[in-house]
């Protein structure tokens, strides 16, 4: 049993890392490509280095810094198209006078770390290349040996490593082929995961700059928050004042008009005493409004996929709905997104002239930082062109999701389809 | 009697119409904004005006500023200000000229017909009306040493309604005492609370607020 499980581990392991092998290969190989780049590079910066102390270099330090950046940025692209997660990119803008420049440059930590990658990686990339080509081609070549040894003439004999002159000698090359083919299964995957890695720790801004970063978008996305929960607190309270509570007054002061009418002649009062249930019941309608408004009932009642099943099915025009992987999210979370497909398909109606709307809402893992967020894209076949102009919907859409330190993105080119796609961190 | 209003809410301004023709007082403007308002007061000179706190377009206290306003062109110019709610600092506003006439009721008191008359009447008649809301804003707020805590609950009782501004005879009807008796709890308060002795005018209203609002 244990041998036998044992053995499929091995097949396993084997089966995987030929995958692995299969997609290090050629990324290795574009890594040895840029490894040369590299090094061209870095022995400019060298020159760049030793003409400073005559002066002139100076004046070619911010040019060699913008060089430097735009290499180390194809870098990250070729480092996130193999690995599918980006490598975030953050430098202090080189504007301004020769001086201030200057000073970016010197100061500045990602200039030390992107020479350091650049050091790293022209020393070591062409190598990792080059075995990650040979090592394969090395057990290819030793196993094939014994069909083809005797067609080289004797005096540049086959290597394999060893030169093969005779059948005896062909004895040993199985065992060389497998060694090759081992140490490639083993090796190449690793110089792959180990060159990612590299790029990934120098080129990424330091955890400072991303922890600084992260700190400011938060500030300002806790001020959207304070500002946006501040003009709730006023649009319920104008809600409430002007509907409600004015219904309410109408209420007690037809019921007053009508106590005094009944004195003078009964029969008279009872008109009075239906306009102010009239007024209960306006009242009544007023405040449910401002409920649904602080936070819709149907949420409570049937989670957020009924009710934007519910929102789907009121909207005029036709309107497909989909929900993948959608789980409970925090309640405000929930509400907001609930306002903005409400608020994305009143547009849609009002303004696009579409046939039809879709509304997708999925949860979804975003890598930086790391959390979950829930996705609502609303598209339609109309006539595009949406703006943020006041009064659209579109300019509240983008605040609300703000405040949730959200995202949110709106293409609409002239002659649609436009879509809207809001991101909301559900706070895991 | 000719009154001014100014209430945004149509359907309030409409109730508000038919409850005063009912009684008898004629609504010779009855306006949705202050500036309107202003104009009909000035143009009209009613016996009193009507204004509604919040009014557009900012919907913040330009009716309150209108009534000052009001008064500030027509001095003594006779204002009932309604609100949703009340707040003691916005009676401070409308008694700061010292000049009576003034009245400042929560909205829904007009459901009490006879007595939101009765409070136009006075407020016409040069007296001061105050929401027991806004008193009862101001007796809660009373320091440990204050003398108000020597009055006897009754002597507090006749205290509101003066603040209130009604006069002996209204405070007697209320309490089911005799004028006479008033008459005496508010000598007492007035020993009590250190304020000289004034008549039974606006005066005493202003006086008793002021102490309250100190």
């Amino acid at each position: 049993m244990t041998d036998r499980s044992g053995h499929g581990r091995l097949r396993q392991w084997v089966r995987r890392s030929m995958s692995d092998l299969r997609r290090s290969v050629p990324y290795l190989v574009r890594g040895a490509v840029t490894s040369f780049g590299s090094l061209i590079i870095l022995i400019g910066l060298v020159v760049v280095a030793a003409l400073l102390l005559v002066g002139v270099g100076w004046l070619l330090l911010p040019p060699a810094t913008r060089l430097l950046r735009w290499w180390t940025g194809t870098e990250r692209r070729r480092v996130e198209a193999f690995t599918g997660a980006s490598v975030p990119e953050a430098y202090p803008p080189l504007a301004g006078s020769l001086s201030h420049q200057i000073r970016t440059v010197v100061l500045d930590r990602t200039t030390r770390r992107d020479t350091a990658w650049l050091t790293v990686h022209g020393l070591t990339g062409h190598v990792m290349g080059v075995l990650a080509v040979g090592l394969p081609l090395g057990a290819v070549n030793a196993a094939l040996v014994p069909a083809y040894w005797w067609i080289l003439p004797e005096h540049s004999p086959v290597n394999a490593p060893h030169a093969v002159t005779s059948w005896a000698d062909t004895l040993p090359t199985p065992l060389v082929a497998a060694v090759y083919a081992l140490l490639a299964l083993a090796l190449v995957p690793r110089f792959a995961s180990w060159q990612t890695r590299c790029a990934r720790t120098l080129l990424a801004p330091p955890r400072e700059t991303r922890l600084r970063e992260r700190v400011t978008e938060l500030t300002a996305s806790r001020a959207a928050a304070l500002e946006a929960h501040g003009s709730e607190l006023r649009r319920i309270e104008r809600d409430l004042h002007d509907g409600a509570q004015n219904r309410l007054v109408e209420v007690v002061m037809q019921l007053g008009i009508a106590e005094r009418a009944w004195q003078r002649e009964p029969a008279s009062a009872l008109p009075l005493i239906l306009r102010a249930q009239d007024a209960a019941g306006s009242a009544l309608g007023e405040l449910r409004d401002v409920v649904r408004s602080i936070y819709p009932p149907i949420l409570t009642e049937r989670g957020l996929d009924g009710a934007l099943a519910a929102l789907a099915a009121r909207c005029p025009i036709p309107c497909t709905l989909r929900m993948d992987g959608l789980r409970r999210v925090p309640a405000a979370v929930e509400s907001a997104a609930y306002f903005v497909v409400a608020e994305a398909l009143t547009n849609v109606a009002k303004h696009s002239g579409a046939e039809h709307a879709e509304v997708r809402v999925t949860v979804r893992r975003r890598p930086e930082p790391e959390e979950d967020v829930l996705v609502v894209r609303v598209t339609d076949d109309g006539r595009g062109g949406a703006t943020e102009r006041a009064g659209t919907g579109l300019a509240g859409i983008r605040r609300r999701v703000a405040a949730f330190d959200g995202r949110t993105e709106l293409s609409s080119p002239d002659g649609g389809p436009t879509q809207l796609e809001a991101e909301l961190p559900c706070g895991s | 009697m000719r009154v001014v209003i100014a209430e945004d809410d149509v359907l309030l301004r409409e109730g508000l119409v038919l409850l005063l023709n009912n009684e008898g007082i004629e609504v010779v403007a009855a306006s949705d904004n202050a500036d309107d308002f202003l104009a009909a007061v000035e143009e009209l000179r009613p016996d009193a005006a009507v204004v509604d706190v919040r009014l557009p377009p900012s919907f913040s206290d330009e009716g309150l500023r209108a009534a000052v306003t009001a008064r500030r062109r027509l001095p003594g110019m006779p204002v009932l200000v309604l609100s949703a709610y009340v707040e003691d600092s916005y009676a401070a506003e409308l008694l700061a000229d010292g000049a009576g006439g003034v009245g400042y009721l929560l909205k829904e008191r007009v459901g009490k017909v006879a007595k939101f008359l009765d409070a136009l009447h006075r407020v016409a008649d040069g007296g001061t009306v105050m929401d027991p809301e806004v008193i009862s804003q101001l007796m809660v707020r009373r320091r440990a040493d204050d003398p108000m805590r020597t009055l006897t609950p009754r002597e507090r009782e006749v205290l509101e309604l003066m603040a209130e501004g009604h006069g002996n005879r209204s405070i007697a009807e209320l309490l089911v005492v005799s004028e006479t008796a008033v008459s005496k709890h508010i000598r007492n308060i007035f020993v009590k609370l250190g304020l000289p002795p004034t008549d039974n005018g606006h005066r005493r209203v202003l006086a008793v607020l002021a102490h309250l609002r100190s």
